[in-house]
């Protein structure tokens, strides 16, 4: 008996079932993964709604690119400085993020980092992007932030964050060097902006 | 009378501060000022004078943090403009006036990276008298501890592209007994974060 599993004929059928019984093996094990992969897929769709798209533009400027930045265009604007290195920079930028959407349309407001170049295209945008922040980003590349943060207020101690204040004319209504108190700045913006009641 | 007036006196000055806008620490210490002598502890817990730290020639209090990546760019510059200039009687003395940093951590840090005496102003207490808001920030007095120089230590915080050496000008010239052209430049840093922040 053993010995006829081994002559001709047996030897053929037994290879015939042997590959339509891998065929079907293997046929069965792709359909599952095929499955397991589309399931997958759908849980995934189902578990992550499609994220808000947030603009991380970061431009680079420079002294030039900073006064034509500071000027305001009809509106109030307001203008932070601050860097991803900076703790209590990114601290209040909640905050921040929350007031540029409770008064959209009503004022200007950009951000201006002063980190390294190199960080234009890495840590700066993904804070932002992080932080869902739609502000206009620019970064500040100058040869000496001295000068330029003497040429900003003389009040400017050269700490970051650096907040300021412009109303539609230019002129400094409010500025904070460390952290904001976001009443205070709220307070000052609806002063500039009195017949504008902001969002809650 | 004399009581009503000390009372509207006292009503004006509460007034006056209320509406005075928070911005940071008015600069009220200026170049010209004479700093009395003050005592803060080391990061040993030893209690350390300024009398009995500074230089024959001049001192230098360098606002620092153990913290700040703009602090960590200029230690090697601070310690080698400190070296250069102790041998001409500048001593250098660091001062940690942040509320966040303990002093375990500033121990650390200043074991680490400096060879002058770095004292706790865990109050900010001398940071408010100078009106120091900032690190790194620089403050250098002459012999007679008569500030000479205020701000930055010079131009550039990577330190590849110095221009102007602030605070060795400022050394140089008066070590020279000439008069200093630059006696402030904007500090640029991070925040001195103080209790009340």
């Amino acid at each position: 008996m053993k010995k006829a599993l081994f002559n001709g004929v047996n030897t053929t059928k037994a290879l015939f079932f042997g590959l339509v019984f891998v065929q079907i093996f293997s046929l069965g094990i792709f359909a599952q993964k095929t499955k397991s992969k589309t399931v997958k897929s759908k849980v995934q769709t189902v578990k992550t709604p499609p994220k808000q798209i947030v603009s991380a533009k970061v431009t680079q400027i420079d002294e030039v690119g900073l006064k034509t930045a500071i000027k305001p265009n009809g509106k109030p604007l307001l203008i932070n400085f601050w860097a991803t290195w900076c703790d209590p920079c990114r601290e209040e930028f909640p905050d921040l993020v929350k007031i540029d959407a409770d008064y959209k349309g009503k004022i200007d407001f950009i951000t201006v980092s002063l980190d390294d170049l190199v960080e234009i295209n890495r840590d700066v945008p993904k804070f932002l992007a992080d932080m869902k922040a739609a502000m206009p980003a620019y970064l500040l590349k100058v040869e000496d932030e001295g000068a330029v943060i003497g040429s900003i207020t003389k009040d400017w101690q050269g700490g970051l964050p650096f907040t300021i204040l412009y109303n539609e004319k230019g002129e400094i209504a409010y500025f904070r060097q460390g952290k904001v108190k976001t009443d205070t700045l709220r307070g000052e913006i609806d002063k500039l902006v009195p017949k504008l009641l902001a969002k809650n | 009378m004399k009581q009503k007036s000390i009372l509207l006196a006292a009503i004006f000055a509460v007034f006056a501060f209320v509406l005075c806008p928070d911005e940071g620490n008015a600069q009220t210490f200026t170049i010209g000022s004479a700093l009395e002598n003050f005592k803060l502890s080391d990061t040993n817990g030893k209690e350390q004078s300024f009398d009995g730290l500074k230089g024959e020639k001049g001192t230098v209090l360098v606002f620092l943090s153990a913290q700040c990546p703009v602090v960590k760019g200029y230690n090697d510059r601070i310690n080698q403009i400190a070296a250069d200039y102790k041998a001409n009687g500048i001593n250098f003395i660091g001062i940690n006036s942040n509320a966040t940093e303990s002093p375990e951590l500033v121990k650390v840090h200043a074991a680490e990276h400096y060879k002058f005496t770095v004292l706790l102003d865990k109050d900010s207490i001398l940071a408010d008298k100078l009106g120091a808001n900032v690190t790194p920030e620089v403050y250098y007095f002459d012999a007679k501890n008569v500030l000479l120089y205020h701000g930055a230590i010079d131009n550039d915080r990577s330190g590849k592209n110095v221009t102007e050496g602030y605070l060795k000008v400022a050394f140089d010239a008066s070590l020279n007994g000439k008069k200093i052209e630059k006696t402030s430049a904007n500090a640029f840093g991070c925040s001195i974060k103080r209790k009340a922040d």
